[in-house]
């Protein structure tokens, strides 16, 4: 089974991803902030990774770029609020970037897409 | 000849006169010329026992042989005709006792006026007033100065000044009085000519508004109360293009006009008020001569050119002849269309800033050098009143230039200021929206008994998405995103943008008009950007035609931009609205997030370009977008 590494702080906002990207038929694994993402990257390394960018401890960026530092072929899907951070060539390391809305059928188009790249690339 | 000491006195008197008057020929009589006459004049006596009465002087020795009396009194009259003033003699009652030549020709007098009243032949009003010359001297006062107009013999108007000379006999009894008539027109020419000068110069300098003034200097010279040329055009040297232009002119384009114009105003400017008065209403002239003369330009290096080298000497050029004057180029003359001209410098601050050229196309007059010497000095005056005209002008369109770069800058703070307020706001609302959105997204999969849960759910979802488009208004205003500019062609992207809108258009009933030039060249812009505007401004136009109507979209090329011009036929937007629908924040719209214009501002000042709107009654609103080409 797919498995994906959610990364997001907000508890609410967290467990409406989970629900909804269980309904996918997706294995969810969440952190609530980048550290706890290098963590669970360390424990089991996930299919995916989406994640959010306005975190406490770690920021998404930087931890985004300490797993891609030792894990160069985990997609990652940014997910934020903020849409000024697509300007930032930091960002520009992600797989995707999606400005978050109630409408979660970009991001799970963007999924999809990510991880049909994947496996033709693999 | 006579070598008689009185005599001789007599005739030094005489010459005395006769030369001072000559050294004061053409000046007014003024107060100190009339004390030396006097003067001379004491000594004086009048022999009026003779019927050929005449100036002698206070006689010791009467007893002079007839014949020696009358030959000396033939002489002094011969002289005191040469001398070019009128002279009589009054005795008490005013009645003329004698008279010479020159005053019975200007008087134009047939008969001996010898027993007439003075005022009789001077029609003169002041007898028995306090300002009679003679009256004053018989009075023992001192003679008044008067002047009056008359007509002389050869029908020519004169304006003359009188001063009466009381002559004291032996018993130092007043019993009669010496007139003199001296001609003062030409001083009184002068004088009425400075005092015009002195007027219009003052018209001058209270104009400061160029185009007006260029024309009130040119209405001087055409018109008939100040200088009276036919036709007169002003050119003024552009430094930044080192070119002498024709800036305008007045005066009729063809005879036909002339005499038409002549006969509808030959009283309408009759006086200076009138003239300046009138120059309020006919201050655009657009007349033949004008845009003929707007179109004359010439090189400052150029001088060949007349206008040019009379620019460069500083000094007034009469052309006569100007077919065998070399220094009228072919050209000039066939513009001109005359022979004979005149072009005065117009000189400020020792500088050439100017030339005017004037004739007398229709008449032609010949032009004296004597109304060129009075052109010179009103041109000098117009020359200081333009140029101060274009500093005051300078001047103003600096500070319009620093008022609208202050509402720049203001705007754009306040631009700043609402934007990072707003993203911060924009960006703390998103994510619990996004949860709650998301969860009703998620509970609408869910089959419910009771059917209302199901509405209620889609009411949250739906509330849920009109947040979100506000927000991602204000977020998209709160960040100017950097502009991709590529090469485009507008009318494609206006093309594109309304396929996108079709059906919109036609759901609300909107006749779609397009008029795009085929000239439109390709610029360089973010088509992306520019199609969000284009987005922006056609949905505010279709908004404001809620019962359908046209809508027309016109896109022109000018040398330096293009321009795109989008009208709606619906309801036009109040006056006081009109300035603030670029602020941000502003809407009339019950569902409006007052972004999308000032957005769509900023977007189009980004690309250095600007947006205009004008909204008239029953005419709806055209919004103008400029895009600069380069």
């Amino acid at each position: 089974m797919t498995t994906i590494l959610l990364v997001e702080d907000d508890k609410n906002q967290r467990l409406l991803y989970e629900q909804e990207l269980r309904h996918e038929g997706y294995e969810i694994v969440t952190a609530t902030n980048g550290k706890e993402a290098l963590e669970k990257v360390q424990e089991q390394l996930p299919d995916l990774i989406i994640m959010d960018i306005n975190m406490p401890k770690m920021d998404g960026i930087e931890a985004m770029g300490k797993i891609l530092c030792k894990n160069k072929k985990v997609p990652v899907i940014i997910n934020t609020a903020y849409s000024n951070y697509k300007d930032s060539f930091m960002s520009w390391a992600a797989d995707a970037y999606i400005v978050k809305s109630s409408n979660l059928s970009e991001l799970k188009d963007k999924i999809k897409e990510v991880l049909a790249n994947k496996a033709m690339n693999s | 000849m006579n070598n008689d000491p009185s005599a001789f006195n007599s005739n030094t008197k005489i010459y005395k006169l006769s030369g001072l008057l000559n050294e004061y020929r053409g000046m007014p009589l003024d107060e100190d010329l009339s004390k030396k006459i006097e003067d001379i004049c004491i000594g004086l006596d009048a022999d009026f026992t003779e019927r050929d009465a005449g100036i002698t002087i206070m006689a010791e020795n009467t007893e002079q042989p007839e014949e020696r009396r009358k030959l000396e009194r033939r002489n002094k009259d011969k002289i005191i005709d040469v001398i070019g003033i009128g002279l009589c003699l009054l005795d008490k009652d005013l009645k003329i006792t004698w008279a010479n030549q020159t005053l019975c020709e200007w008087l134009n007098l047939n008969d001996s006026p010898v027993g007439k009243y003075c005022h009789d032949i001077y029609h003169c009003d002041e007898i028995g007033t306090g300002v009679c010359p003679a009256g004053n001297v018989f009075n023992g006062n001192v003679s008044s100065i008067i002047e009056t107009w008359i007509e002389s013999k050869d029908r020519k108007k004169m304006c003359v000044q009188h001063v009466a000379m009381p002559i004291i006999n032996k018993s130092e009894n007043v019993n009669n009085a010496l007139l003199l008539t001296i001609d003062a027109t030409e001083s009184e020419k002068t004088l009425n000519k400075l005092l015009l000068l002195q007027r219009l110069g003052e018209a001058m300098q209270d104009t400061l508004q160029l185009d007006k003034l260029l024309h009130l200097i040119l209405t001087c010279v055409t018109s008939g109360y100040a200088f009276g040329f036919n036709r007169a055009r002003l050119f003024l040297i552009n430094k930044e293009h080192d070119v002498l232009n024709g800036m305008l002119a007045v005066g009729p384009s063809s005879p036909e006009e002339a005499n038409r114009i002549w006969q509808e105003m030959s009283s309408k400017y009759s006086s200076l008020k009138d003239l300046l008065e009138g120059l309020g209403h006919s201050h655009n002239i657009d007349t033949l001569l004008n845009t003929m003369t707007k179109l004359m330009v010439y090189s400052l290096s150029d001088t060949r050119e007349i206008v040019i080298s009379c620019a460069k000497e500083k000094t007034p050029i009469i052309i006569k002849d100007a077919v065998n004057d070399t220094r009228v180029t072919e050209e000039f003359r066939k513009a001109l269309g005359v022979d004979e001209f005149v072009c005065v410098p117009l000189i400020a601050k020792n500088d050439s800033i100017g030339v005017i050229v004037a004739d007398n196309a229709y008449t032609g007059e010949p032009i004296s050098e004597d109304r060129v010497n009075t052109l010179t000095m009103f041109a000098n005056q117009a020359a200081l009143a333009i140029d101060n005209a274009e500093i005051y002008k300078r001047l103003e369109d600096k500070i319009n230039q620093l008022t609208e770069t202050q509402e720049r800058l203001i705007r754009s703070e306040k631009l700043a200021a609402i934007g990072s307020m707003s993203s911060y706001v924009a960006h703390e609302i998103r994510n619990p929206l996004v949860t709650i959105g998301g969860f009703a997204k998620s509970l609408s999969r869910f089959n419910f008994t009771d059917s209302k849960i199901k509405t209620n759910i889609d009411i949250i979802i739906e509330e849920v998405n009109r947040l979100e488009k506000i927000l991602n208004n204000i977020t998209d205003f709160a960040k100017p995103s950097t502009l991709e500019k590529v090469d485009a062609q507008i009318c494609e992207v206006m093309e594109n943008t309304c396929i996108l809108m079709e059906n919109y258009f036609q759901e609300k009933h909107i006749k779609l008009h397009k008029d795009f030039a085929t000239d439109v060249p390709v610029v360089s812009v973010d088509p992306a950007q520019i199609r969000q505007v284009f987005l922006n401004i056609l949905m505010n136009a279709v908004e404001a035609m809620p019962d359908g109507g046209d809508l027309n979209i016109k896109i022109m090329s000018a040398t330096d931009s293009i321009e795109i011009d989008i009208t709606n036929s619906g309801k036009s937007i109040p006056q006081d609205l009109l300035q603030r629908i670029f602020d941000p924040f502003f809407t009339t719209k019950q569902k409006g997030t007052g972004v999308g214009l000032p957005v769509s501002l900023q977007i189009i000042e980004y690309h250095g370009g600007s947006i205009d709107v004008k909204s008239r009654h029953g005419e709806g609103t055209t919004m103008s977008i400029t895009l600069p080409i380069r």
